[in-house]
């Protein structure tokens, strides 16, 4: 028993060899099994589906979903690490994050407790979740949907017309927001019901392979349970508590995108010469540099902030994840258009991370509140507060 | 060795922090029996806020069926609404 002998080990002021945070090890895997595909999945506009469903069954798509429903119930800040993760590899993927997660807290917030019990597990073991808020005639303007949820005896009906909804061509369930009573309802409708018809929107400007669908629903049935319990309040409250969860993890893919930008655009600086001269050492190259990395860090910390008052549960979370949002979209434009300037003819070609990065970013000021919706909600948050 | 006299009822503290929370928040004061929602003091997002500032300031969670309108209608509601999910109301 030789060890039995040994001296005690000191106390070290330095904190030993820590195991692998659950977040790293996560970022990490998604770095391998991403690897160097995303080029080819944008040109194909298409996932693999078998990927995507591993991920799921990880839990991966809504790392924040409770270890008591089993998933891997990480914090909003670990949970945005992980986002930032994916949307440096492939905004596609990311979307798909954006989606399941919105899914997954709007079921946490509007769940009963059989329905939490009943859905969350599924979302993290392998189902694949869509949120449909738009329609033909209700984009920014949500509060003008038409989609009706109607209860009898013990069925569900749904009836409407949705747009755009991310994920919805691998979605095996779709959560759909419509009007019901006098208020509004979000009702959880397999994909492969009667009368729901997922049609694939052809050659998306970004996020080309993030499965993106119109999606109809002719008088949809399902079991009225499928309705969340959370009934009757406003539409825009309803769609309130799932944007702001989607805000966020928007807001943490822009950071990714600028992430991956300020790595691939930093490199051919360093390595392509021009003038008998690496391109870092062009004053006006060096410029794009240091805007992007300023970006980067800028909309990194607006992320943690706001993910932070989403941990604490501090009411501020609401309007930091506009914010977020609304800096980091306008940093992901700019930054990937400078990555596109940095990398001239070598990224001007589909495929090429920031030729993705320019389209994808694109779609980040119009997803999940457009600029213009943002700085509206923005300036009525500044009266509140501050007049 | 009962309570003083002066240690407000858990409710009436509910009910007063609420009130400096509408006030700080939309700098209006409104009484405790206000319709919030007809007097146009709430957004959307203010709503959620709301919804926040409950659960961390309580302790409680307001999850699926609790999250109806009438429950958020007035700050007497809201109230009430904490004292039932705290197991302490008529629930």
């Amino acid at each position: 028993m030789a060890e039995t002998t040994l001296p005690a080990q000191p106390v070290s002021p330095v904190r030993p060899v820590s195991p692998v945070r659950p977040v790293t090890a996560a970022a990490a895997m998604l770095t391998d099994v991403v690897g160097d595909r995303a080029d080819g999945w944008d040109r194909d506009g298409r996932l693999p589906l078998d990927l995507v469903r591993g991920l799921a069954r990880d839990g991966l798509l809504c790392p924040e979903v409770a270890a008591e429903y089993g998933g891997p119930g990480l914090s909003a800040v670990e949970a945005g690490e992980l986002t930032a993760r994916a949307g440096s590899l492939c905004s596609s993927l990311r979307s798909l994050m954006t989606s399941q997660g919105m899914a997954a807290w709007t079921v946490r917030r509007f769940g009963s407790r059989a329905q939490r019990a009943e859905h969350l597990p599924r979302l993290v073991s392998g189902t694949l979740a869509a949120v449909a808020f738009s329609e033909p005639d209700a984009g920014s303007d949500l509060s003008a949907m038409s989609t009706r949820i109607e209860v009898a005896g013990g069925t569900a009906t749904v009836t409407g017309s949705k747009k755009w909804i991310t994920g919805a061509a691998y979605a095996d369930v779709l959560l759909v927001f419509g009007r019901y009573g006098d208020g509004a309802a979000a009702m959880l409708v397999p994909a492969t019901a009667a009368g729901v018809t997922i049609d694939p929107v052809p050659d998306a400007l970004g996020c080309r392979a993030a499965g993106h669908a119109h999606v109809r629903l002719d008088g949809v049935r399902a079991p009225a349970d499928h309705v969340l319990a959370g009934t009757g309040l406003p539409l825009d409250w309803l769609v309130t508590s799932a944007l702001t969860h989607g805000r966020l993890s928007v807001a943490w893919g822009c950071v990714g995108i600028l992430r991956g930008c300020l790595g691939v655009a930093s490199r051919h600086a360093r390595t392509r010469q021009q003038f008998g001269k690496p391109l870092a050492q062009h004053q006006l190259v060096g410029a794009h540099l240091a805007e992007l990395l300023v970006s980067e860090q800028a909309a990194t910390r607006l992320c943690e902030h706001a993910s932070r008052c989403w941990d604490a549960g501090t009411p501020e979370l609401v309007a930091a994840a506009v914010a977020a949002k609304h800096l980091a979209a306008g940093a992901a434009v700019r930054g990937a258009a400078s990555a596109v300037q940095i990398l001239g003819s070598a990224g001007a070609v589909d495929g090429h991370l920031v030729a993705r990065a320019y389209r994808d970013a694109k779609l980040m000021e119009i997803i999940e509140g457009s600029n213009e919706i943002c700085r509206l909600l923005l300036a009525e948050h500044a009266m509140a507060v501050w007049s | 060795m009962s309570a003083p006299v002066h240690a407000p009822r858990p409710d009436e503290a509910v009910t007063r922090d609420l009130l400096a929370f509408l006030q700080r928040r939309t700098r209006t004061q409104v009484a405790a029996d206000v319709d919030l929602f007809g007097s146009g003091l709430v957004s959307s997002m203010f709503a959620l806020e709301l919804v926040v500032h409950l659960e961390t300031a309580f302790g409680v969670e307001v999850c699926g069926p609790d999250l109806r309108l009438d429950n958020f209608r007035t700050v007497e509601a809201m109230t009430a609404l904490v004292s039932r999910l705290r197991g302490g109301g008529d629930g």
